[in-house]
């Protein structure tokens, strides 16, 4: 577990805290001081806040995006949707607003390791359409190319996946996704947004995942 | 009493002014008139007597001329009735009988010694002039010329006068009430600036455009309000930098204290009991942050999108761990309500939260809706709450007192303030009343009319 945050109190009170329930972590105050560890030796999680001096949190999920889909969390005291929204389409899985419950954040990073894994690996490869959903590849297909999702998209498909044609709410999706009791539904907002960049030839017009007004949505068939 | 107002007071002057300036025309106008007509009236009063006396004066020279012969050959009309006087002995027609009465003896002293004259008497048949004129021989003649026909002129003249008068008054009082309602119309619209303000629209502003007249007002009112509004604005804004720079810390306070947790079976008891008491605080700290925070933004108006409400308010308690079975929905009420989820699962929550800490626990969630209004009852089992604590229970940092609250104090005191702005940001409100049967009942009321 790779921790940027640039308040060395913060920073050191979460590693502290971060051992105690059982992770390995390691810290680092700046965005290219995180980006350098993470190139050397790969982290399985990066937590990350949002203000940090020089390359900020924005660019540097951005950058870590760009290597792989490696789990990302962002702990920020930032609470406008506006940044929110940004934190989340720039690549980040979660969001979690400070101060955090060390309780808190460590179901949130248990989920995250979670939904690395394939789930239901004995579900057979769903096809709709043009579009393969391989649960047990652990990959998707479009018109037989693979399509590159984070695990949180992956997850979110398989979800949809599997129940072909249905809504699902945003509440629903929050639980069996995220794993959050009660959460924040723009997490799935925008990670449906995310997905359909990359499953969508018209993202703006969809018309494989859908939209359901006040209800959520469904995955058509 | 109520003190009459501007308008009132206005409209009253106007009229005062028009009954002073029209009355006093009509007083002049009449005396002028009244003078005029006399003046004429008795020229030719004078004239025609003087022809009479003419007249007369060539009857009596015959020999042993008869008197009333004499009378009767006068063209006299039916106003004026002619008397002579002829050795001390009157004479009049039948048809005047009495007539002599109506000669003033002073009058008739003067055209005794030889001199005519005229004078304005009161007859028993109105007013009338008396002309006097002596004749050859010691004989007196008389006219008295009535003047019933003038002064009935003159009663018309005054009563159209008066007429004039109340008319003209009512005129005044009109353009008063018409020039007041024109002043007074911009002040309105001061008004209904302030009461826009009032319910919380900063932006209501006066154009000073509209009544150059008033521009003084309408500057210093527009000041007042800008003022006003960053006044407020920066009391927010100190709200929200406060608890956001609260945070930081707090993060590092909340990771160190559940270091300390983990080992307080190793610490000695107080110690133990110490961090214990950290750890329960900063929980509240954090709390108590994150509502002020939410306060602070809590202005800004609602998200509002069609929701199941029913079915947040389920899901509400189920994250509460208190049964979905409180949740009962009347027959007829729309399932989607359009609401801001957060906002209200926020405000839902927080009453479940006081029942809970307060209230001995809720026991109904109870959702109707009724012309257009979305109602909700969240209904304790607590001993209720007094009246006078009913008006402030929404104020911020006033905490409930009860035998049935748990001991904890994890109250923020911030939640049914939290309540009270997010209800009022759907344009809605909540009170607390008496639930039938004891205990409280949270009553909102919040428009389902989208705006």
């Amino acid at each position: 577990m790779l921790v940027i945050e640039d308040d060395d109190r913060i920073r050191t009170a979460l590693l502290l805290a971060l051992e105690d329930e059982g992770y390995e972590a390691a810290g680092a105050a700046t965005a290219e001081d995180g980006l350098a560890a993470q190139r050397s030796q790969p982290a399985d999680t990066v937590l990350i806040d949002l203000m940090l001096p020089g390359l900020d949190g924005f660019d540097c999920i951005r950058q870590l995006r760009r290597d792989d889909d490696v789990p990302i969390v962002v702990v920020s005291a930032r609470t406008d949707t506006h940044d929110i929204v940004a934190a989340l389409e720039t690549g980040a899985d979660d969001y979690l607003i400070k101060p955090v419950a060390i309780k808190e954040l460590s179901a949130r990073l248990r989920a995250l390791r979670r939904r690395g894994r394939a789930d239901s690996p004995s579900l057979p490869t769903m096809t709709f359409g043009d579009l393969q959903v391989r649960p047990l590849a652990g990959e998707a297909t479009l018109r037989g190319e693979p399509v590159t999702l984070t695990r949180t998209e992956f997850r979110l498909l398989c979800e949809l996946a599997t129940h072909p044609g249905m809504v699902l709410s945003r509440q629903q999706l929050l639980e069996r996704v995220w794993e959050y009791d009660f959460g924040d539904e723009r997490l799935v907002d925008v990670h449906v947004g995310r997905l359909r960049q990359k499953i969508e030839d018209e993202p703006g017009a969809p018309r494989r995942l859908l939209t359901v007004r006040g209800l959520g949505y469904k995955l058509q068939r | 009493m109520r003190r009459p107002g501007l308008h009132v007071k206005v409209m009253a002057t106007f009229a005062a002014g028009a009954l002073a300036i029209s009355s006093a025309v009509a007083v002049l106008s009449y005396d002028l008139t009244r003078s005029t007509l006399l003046a004429s009236r008795q020229r030719s009063a004078i004239r025609t007597a003087y022809f009479d006396a003419n007249v007369v004066q060539a009857g009596l020279s015959a020999d042993d001329p008869d008197v009333i012969a004499v009378l009767r050959s006068l063209d006299t009309g039916a106003t004026r009735r002619p008397v002579i006087f002829r050795g001390g002995q009157p004479y009049a027609r039948n048809a005047d009988a009495g007539i002599t009465a109506a000669i003033p003896p002073a009058l008739r002293a003067m055209v005794i010694s030889g001199r005519p004259g005229i004078q304005r008497v009161r007859t028993t048949s109105g007013a009338a002039f008396v002309i006097g004129i002596p004749l050859d021989d010691g004989a007196e003649f008389y006219v008295v010329d009535s003047l019933a026909e003038l002064e009935e002129t003159l009663r018309t003249l005054s009563l159209v006068l008066t007429l004039v008068a109340a008319g003209t008054t009512a005129a005044g009082a009109g353009v008063g009430a018409y020039s007041s309602r024109r002043v007074l119309r911009p002040l309105s619209r001061v008004v209904a600036a302030a009461r826009d303000i009032a319910a919380g629209d900063l932006d209501a502003r006066l154009d000073p455009a509209t009544e150059p007249d008033l521009e003084q007002l309408t500057g210093s009112f527009n000041h007042m309000v800008d003022q006003l509004a960053e006044r407020i604005a920066r009391d927010r804004r100190f709200a929200a930098d406060v608890s956001h720079e609260l945070r930081s810390p707090l993060q590092t306070l909340a990771a160190a204290a559940s270091v300390l947790d983990r080992r307080r079976g190793t610490l000695d008891d107080r110690s133990a009991l110490a961090a214990s008491l950290i750890t329960e605080e900063v929980e509240r700290f954090q709390d108590l942050v994150t509502d002020l925070l939410e306060l602070a933004r809590s202005d800004q108006p609602a998200e509002r999108k069609d929701i199941d409400v029913a079915e947040i308010a389920r899901q509400v308690c189920r994250n509460r761990r208190l049964p979905t079975s409180l949740v009962t929905v009347a027959a007829g009420t729309p399932r989607c309500w359009p609401l801001d989820q957060r906002r209200f699962e926020q405000a839902l929550g927080n009453l479940l939260d006081n029942a809970t800490r307060y209230g001995g626990g809720p026991i109904a969630v109870s959702l109707a809706a009724e012309a257009g209004t979305g109602m909700i009852n969240i209904d304790d089992d607590g001993p209720g709450v007094a009246p006078p604590l009913r008006a402030i229970i929404f104020d911020r940092f006033v905490r409930g007192t009860s035998a049935n609250a748990r001991g904890d104090g994890a109250g923020t005191g911030l939640g049914l303030a939290l309540v009270a702005e997010h209800i009022a940001a759907h344009g809605g409100r909540v009170h607390v009343t008496d639930r039938p049967g004891g205990g409280a009942r949270f009553h909102i009321e919040i428009p389902l009319a989208n705006q």
